[in-house]
This record gives C-alpha cells, sequence and structure tokens, in this order.
C-alpha cells in the first residue's frame, strides 16, 4: 500500500511539474507562419470538429508539400480545448508565446471570450461559423474574422430561398423556425421576424431545450402548424434528431431547411434515403470535384500523407475545414505581397487577411472579398438539396437581405464599441 | 525534519492559538506569498494568464463551495449559476458606472440573496434531494437569464465588461486583473482560515455532523444552515464577479452551465471535503491536468514522431484524467489535502515513524 501510494505520488508529481516543459524551439529557427487550431475534439462538436480540422490540416500539407509560400512553411498546432475557457485560454497563451498568428477555436463560447484579448494582442481571431456575429464588422473587429457567412445571413438566404419557391411571394406562408433554446439557437430570430413583417409571411417559432436528444414534444405541434416551410437550427446530435422527427411528421423534405450545420455523417445517422430533399446553406461546395480537394487526394491522402481517413474528404465539413484553410494560406500570400519581408506577426496577416480579393481557391468557394469593413467575405451562399446522395446546388451563389443583416450587425457592433471604451 | 514540532512548548495562550504554530508553516505561506507577488514581474505570461489566474479564481470559488459542503455537509450543486449570478449583477452594474468594489459586493449580496431562497430546501431536505434542489436551481437560473434579453444581452447574447477600476487602479491588463483576484482569494482565504475558530464555524461542524444532535445541543440548524448558504453563495457572486472582470471580460450564458458546477464539486472532492488546502490542490488538478496531459501527448506526437490520430490524441488525456481522479478516490479518498497532511505528519517527526500525538 506505501509503495502504491509512493509510486502514485511521484507520478503526481510528475505530471504536476510537466507544464514547464514545452515545445518552443522545434521550429524556431526555420522559416515558419504558425497558425494554433485549438478546437473541440471531445465535448460537444466531435466528428464536426475532426472532419473540419482534418480538411484544414490536409490543405496546410498541400501547401507545404508544394514549397510553402514565399518559402515559409505553414505550421499548425492542433489541441483540444473541449469548450472549457481555462483549457482554451491556455492554448492561445501559449499559441501567442511560440508565436502564433492566428487561432482558430470553431467554438462560439471560447471565441466569445477571447474577443477581448485578439483586439488587444493583435492575434487574428478566425471564428467561422461561431463567435459573434457582428465581428462581419472590421471596423469594431479588426482582429476577428468569421470569414465566412454569419448566422444572420443565413436565415437570410435561407427565407429568399424559399420566397424563390413561391414565385417571389410569401405573403400569408407559415415559416416554422425549430431551434435548440440557446443563445445560438436563437440568434437569427430578429432577422425572421424583420423578414416575416417585411415579406408578410407568418414565423412560428419552436424551441427545444439543449441538448436536443428529444424533441418529440415540439415536432407534433409543427405538424399542427401546417407550416409551408420549415428551418431547423442546432448543432450536433440535435441537428440529426430534428431532421428524423422531421421525416416522422411528414413534413414536405424539399420545404425543410437547415444552416450550414448538417452533414454527411448526419445523413448516415437518418437515412440516406429517407433524408432525400432535405435543404441547406452552403458557403462552399461539398465532394470531391472542386480541384483542391482533387490536389488533396492526389497530392496528399494519396502518398499517405493525410490528416486523417481517407473516407471524410470531400464532406461537408471537411470541405468548410479546406475552405478556411484556403483562406488563411491566401491571407498569407497577400500580406508576403504586401510585406514580403514580413516580420511575420499578427497585424501582418491581419493586412493580408482583410485585402482577400474575389478569391474563390479554384471553384471551392463563391468569390470572396474579405475588406477592412466587411470581414463576412461578401456574404455570398448557396441552397443545396440532398439527393440522397450527396448535396446538390438548388441555386447558384446568390446574397439576398444584407440590408436587414448588416443593419443587425451595426446594432451590435456600435454595442461592443461603446462598452469596449 | 523541516517542521520540528518535537520539543515546542507553548507558554502563552497567544501562540497555541494563532494560525500557524509551527513556524516552517509560516515559512511556508510567507514564501507562497512572495512568490504569488512577485509572480506577474517575473514570470512569463503564458503561466500568469494561463494558469495562475484562472488557478486563483477556481480555487476561490472553490473554497466558498467548500464551505457549505465540507463545512456545513451541504451538497450543492449549483454553485456555477451562483457565480452567473454574481457576474451578470455585477457587471450590469458596472455598466451603469457602479464602481467595481461596490458593484463586486452588490453581486454577492444578489447571490447570496437568489442562493438563500434556494438553501432554504436545506432546511427540509437532505443528501441526494437537496442535490436535486440545487440542481433545480443551476437550470433555473440558467434558463432565466438565456430567456430574459434584460440580462442575457440580446441575440448575440453576450455582455462585454467596460472598462473598471478596482480600489483607484484600472483593471485592464494581466498584472492588474491579476492582483485583483490573488486579493480577494487571500482575503477569502484568510476567512475560511478564521471562520473554523468562530462559534459560526464550529455550529456549521456539529450541523455537518448530525443535525439532529446538534440541534439537541442548541444550535439551531434552522439559522446555520441558512447562514451557511448564505455566506458560500455571498463568496460565489464575489467570485463570479471576478471570473467576469478579471478573466473572462465578456459575459455569456453558456459560462456558467453545469459543466462549471460540476468541474468545482470535483475541485472540492479531489482537494478534500473541509479543508481550506484542498480547494487550492484540487484546482489546480481539475484544471491543469487536462492541460498538461494534452500538451505531453502532442509533445510525444510531435519529437517521437509517433504519428497519432488526432481524435486519439484528444481523447487519450481525457481517459488518463478520468483514471487519475479514480485514482484518488480509490487511493486517497479523503482528497489531496490528506496526501499534503500524511506528508506532513510524516516529516513532522522524522526520522522517527511514529510520535504520540
Amino acid at each position: 500500500m506505501s509503495v502504491n501510494r509512493r509510486i502514485f505520488l511521484s507520478g503526481t508529481a510528475a505530471a504536476l511539474a510537466a507544464p514547464a516543459v514545452s515545445t518552443t524551439g522545434a521550429f524556431a529557427q526555420e522559416k515558419v507562419v504558425r497558425f494554433t487550431l485549438s478546437q473541440d475534439f471531445t465535448r460537444i462538436y466531435t466528428f464536426v470538429t475532426s472532419e473540419y480540422n482534418q480538411g484544414q490540416r490536409d490543405y496546410f500539407t498541400l501547401v507545404n508539400e508544394r514549397g510553402g509560400i514565399n518559402g515559409y512553411r505553414i505550421v499548425a498546432d492542433v489541441s483540444d480545448h473541449a469548450n472549457d475557457l481555462p483549457r482554451a485560454i491556455e492554448a492561445y497563451e501559449r499559441g501567442k508565446r511560440e508565436g502564433s498568428v492566428l487561432i482558430d477555436p470553431l467554438s462560439t463560447p471560447v471565441a466569445r471570450a477571447l474577443v477581448p484579448r485578439a483586439l488587444e494582442d493583435k492575434v487574428n481571431l478566425v471564428t467561422a461559423y461561431s463567435g459573434r456575429s457582428d465581428a462581419a464588422d472590421g471596423t469594431s473587429f479588426p482582429y476577428v474574422l468569421p470569414l465566412s457567412i454569419n448566422y444572420w445571413t443565413q436565415a437570410g438566404l435561407i427565407i429568399d430561398y424559399f420566397r424563390q419557391i413561391e414565385n417571389g411571394n410569401l405573403r400569408g406562408k407559415k415559416v416554422v423556425f425549430v431551434h435548440i433554446d440557446t443563445p445560438f439557437g436563437k440568434e437569427p430570430l430578429p432577422i425572421l421576424q424583420v423578414l416575416a413583417q417585411r415579406l408578410g409571411f407568418e414565423l412560428l417559432p419552436f424551441p427545444y431545450t439543449p441538448p436536443g436528444n428529444d424533441q418529440a414534444a415540439i415536432w407534433p405541434q409543427v405538424r399542427r402548424a401546417r407550416p409551408d416551410f420549415v428551418i431547423f437550427w442546432g448543432a450536433g446530435v440535435g441537428q440529426t434528431v430534428a431532421l428524423t422527427e422531421a421525416i416522422r411528421n411528414g413534413m414536405r423534405m424539399d420545404r425543410v431547411s437547415s444552416s450550414v450545420w448538417i452533414s454527411e455523417s448526419d445523413m448516415d445517422v437518418v437515412g440516406r434515403e429517407a433524408a432525400k430533399g432535405v435543404l441547406k446553406v452552403e458557403p462552399c461546395v461539398s465532394g470531391r470535384e472542386p480541384k483542391p480537394i482533387r490536389d488533396i487526394l492526389a497530392e496528399v491522402v494519396a502518398k499517405g500523407k493525410g490528416a486523417g481517413p481517407e473516407a471524410k474528404v470531400g464532406t461537408s465539413y471537411y470541405n468548410y475545414g479546406v475552405q478556411m484553410g484556403s483562406l488563411m494560406v491566401e491571407g498569407v500570400r497577400k500580406a508576403f505581397e504586401k510585406a514580403p519581408n514580413g516580420p511575420v506577426t499578427g497585424p501582418w496577416l491581419n493586412e493580408g487577411l482583410r485585402s482577400i480579393s474575389n478569391f474563390t481557391a479554384e471553384g471551392l468557394l463563391p468569390p470572396t472579398t474579405v475588406s477592412k469593413e466587411d470581414h463576412q467575405g461578401g456574404g455570398l451562399g448557396r441552397i443545396s438539396r440532398w439527393d440522397g446522395a450527396k448535396f446538390v446546388p438548388a441555386t447558384d451563389w446568390f446574397t439576398a437581405n444584407q440590408d436587414i443583416v448588416w443593419a443587425e450587425i451595426r446594432k451590435y457592433s456600435e454595442e461592443f464599441r461603446r462598452s469596449g471604451k | 525534519m523541516f517542521y520540528r514540532r518535537a520539543g515546542i512548548r507553548h507558554t502563552r495562550y497567544q501562540d497555541e492559538r494563532q494560525l500557524f504554530p509551527l513556524r516552517f508553516d509560516r515559512w511556508l505561506i510567507l514564501l507562497v506569498l512572495g512568490f504569488l507577488v512577485l509572480a506577474p514581474f517575473t514570470l512569463d505570461r503564458l503561466y500568469l494568464a494561463g494558469y495562475l489566474l484562472p488557478w486563483l479564481i477556481w480555487s476561490t470559488a472553490a473554497l466558498g463551495l467548500n464551505l457549505v459542503m465540507g463545512g456545513a455537509g451541504q451538497i450543492h450543486l449549483g454553485y456555477g449559476a451562483v457565480m452567473a449570478i454574481g457576474a451578470y449583477g455585477s457587471v450590469h452594474l458596472v455598466r451603469y458606472g457602479v464602481p467595481l468594489e461596490i458593484a463586486m459586493i452588490a453581486g454577492g449580496l444578489l447571490s447570496a440573496t437568489i442562493g438563500i431562497i434556494f438553501g432554504a430546501a436545506a432546511l427540509r431536505v437532505k443528501g441526494i434531494y437537496l442535490a436535486m434542489a440545487t440542481l433545480a436551481m443551476q437550470y433555473i437560473v440558467d434558463f432565466v437569464i438565456s430567456q430574459t434579453p434584460a440580462i442575457s444581452g440580446g441575440s448575440l447574447a453576450t455582455i462585454q465588461v467596460p472598462p473598471v477600476r478596482f480600489l483607484g487602479f484600472s483593471v485592464r491588463g494581466d498584472v492588474e486583473t491579476y492582483f485583483v483576484a490573488l486579493s480577494v482569494c487571500v482575503l477569502v482565504t484568510l476567512f475560511m482560515l478564521n471562520v473554523r475558530r468562530t462559534s459560526f464555524g464550529r455550529a456549521l461542524a456539529a450541523v455537518r455532523e448530525k443535525d439532529y444532535a446538534a440541534q439537541i445541543l442548541g444550535v439551531s440548524t434552522f439559522k446555520y444552515k441558512l447562514l451557511a448558504f448564505w455566506v458560500s453563495s455571498f463568496i460565489g457572486g464575489v467570485v463570479g464577479s471576478v471570473l467576469a472582470v478579471c478573466y473572462l471580460r465578456a459575459v455569456s450564458p453558456d459560462q456558467f452551465h453545469i459543466e462549471l458546477s460540476i468541474q468545482l464539486l470535483a475541485m472540492v472532492i479531489v482537494g478534500g471535503l473541509g479543508s481550506v488546502l484542498g480547494p487550492f490542490f484540487g484546482a489546480a488538478l481539475i484544471l491543469f491536468a487536462p492541460i498538461v496531459l494534452n500538451n505531453l501527448m502532442g509533445l510525444i506526437s510531435t519529437t517521437l514522431g509517433v504519428s497519432m490520430s488526432i481524435d486519439l490524441r484528444a481523447h487519450v488525456p481525457l481517459m488518463a484524467y478520468g483514471a487519475l481522479v479514480i485514482g484518488f478516490l480509490l487511493y486517497e479518498p479523503l482528497g489531496l489535502a490528506k496526501i499534503y497532511d500524511n506528508l506532513r505528519n510524516y516529516l513532522l517527526v522524522w526520522p522517527f515513524r511514529h510520535a504520540q500525538r
């Protein structure tokens, strides 16, 4: 017993002494651009994160295999923050110390806690599909970069697509908004309310309690409301359950849409055939057709350097990862154009990221222009339909209702600026 | 060896009554305090903002929870909600221009007021039933905050903490926030060290051991159970406001979910119920074991070139962490504080193995 305890104690002591060990120095002399990808692999987003992260890292490998940018290699420090703030802040500080110029936490609570730090330290905080939607206003949030269509824009796109289906008139129609009852789920509500008033449709919000693995109480009510259109809004397990319930309650699948958060992996759970017709917002092309994905398959995965299982290459979330990876790399490229000799710092990369113009990543993205005013990248997206095997675009790249979205963005960024003083 | 208790005979009541009768303990405390005060000027920012600051804040919170759990023996699963009330209360006040010192205390009072309502359940129920009652508090407070735009701050549900001053100093950078957290932590620790020596502390102990026996002894369980909830909720509210102002700098409802309550509970239990030292050890273990294990895994996979899928790399620390917690509960259910105590007892009479108590 006493030996056990002694071993136990010394083991504990070793574990406690370990933070002194750090990974600094390994790449110190090389020419690298360092990114911190501290994301949630274990708590809430799990498979979403691993697919997203796999896409990012595969893209960085592709760039590095081709000789990097201007002789610089991209180094991505990947770690797990499990959506826990102390862990995420530690990862952020560690990254900053090691010279990281960008952090992508892929988590709304973490991004929100990092915003004041990133603004103060001038570290680029990428908040794709997470964080504060009002960060689209680059004048208030110079170092917070969503680089993607925010939830308000996504809601605007969905409603506009419904309007297109109804030949431009939604008057008297019923739109049901089934959402997780958290700030994230309620976020699109103001946009939808304004649109309901403007376009004359009836909006019926149905909240379900988080985490949303039981929505049996909500959907019969949805059915009773006889909606013309259904929007479901959640993340993780809630999405799969919502889709299952929508099918079970006989919703017309081609009138049901979600945000960017629905993927092939969800379809496997729901049943690929059963979900046929369901709509989603697509911020970039899915599948293996786009050139960057084919390049990754040929130059990274085929050589055994892929970051994860080959089967996941080309899925929606994987492609979101490649999308973000390519935007980050494009930012680096632009930064080198502006200041070829660096120094590689946060402000240096910031200049580059905020001058991305008409970038399509060889056909993967809609033309994306990030400016000092607009961090959303132009607000282009498209609606896609699940055909039983893959997502097929139902529209071309388009943007809609940006006046309402920007009114909301300005309202909150103004508030942020005022309280930050 | 270090402690040298043998042969010490107190000749004055003051000597006997002091907080740390052993000279070595006093020096140790001074050394730790000195280190903590000098840390901002010597340590790298990573260690200050990434380790020391959260450790101080979470330790203070665990101390507050330990008063009601270890001190009065009442289970509390809603301490995150208590902190949320304090955080939201004080941040809203600060936004209305109330000085931080007053806002902090007001946040604490608000937490105490609401905490005591749920604490009143403790008068009727015990054990697992009280756990459920406090769990209900967690969910009710969560619900109220996220459903009231006036509290949570509209559709983005994030409120920025405006720049504030504490006792005349601007609380902006790492050093200032650190010192605010440190001073609150020192105050709470001093209170906790002393509370056991007061009639209040002794009454709490009586209630903890057997509440009806305490009642027979003349200790009003009604009064002391409520007081325990009041005091611990007050501390929770103040710590919540420290957490918001010094660490998170923006409050949003998902920062105070049930996960925070469970984390604090784990800190108290792993650290050692009822001890003052325990929460500090517990907070360190629960906060940093995952980080350290994660970094170790990262180090192993980069330096040794072990190729590991990221999912595995993320989950191995989790397993190791689980094993670590189970190990503590198996081998030292009294927590980390007891391990330190064993060590101390051993060294008190070293080189002899046993000494008369």
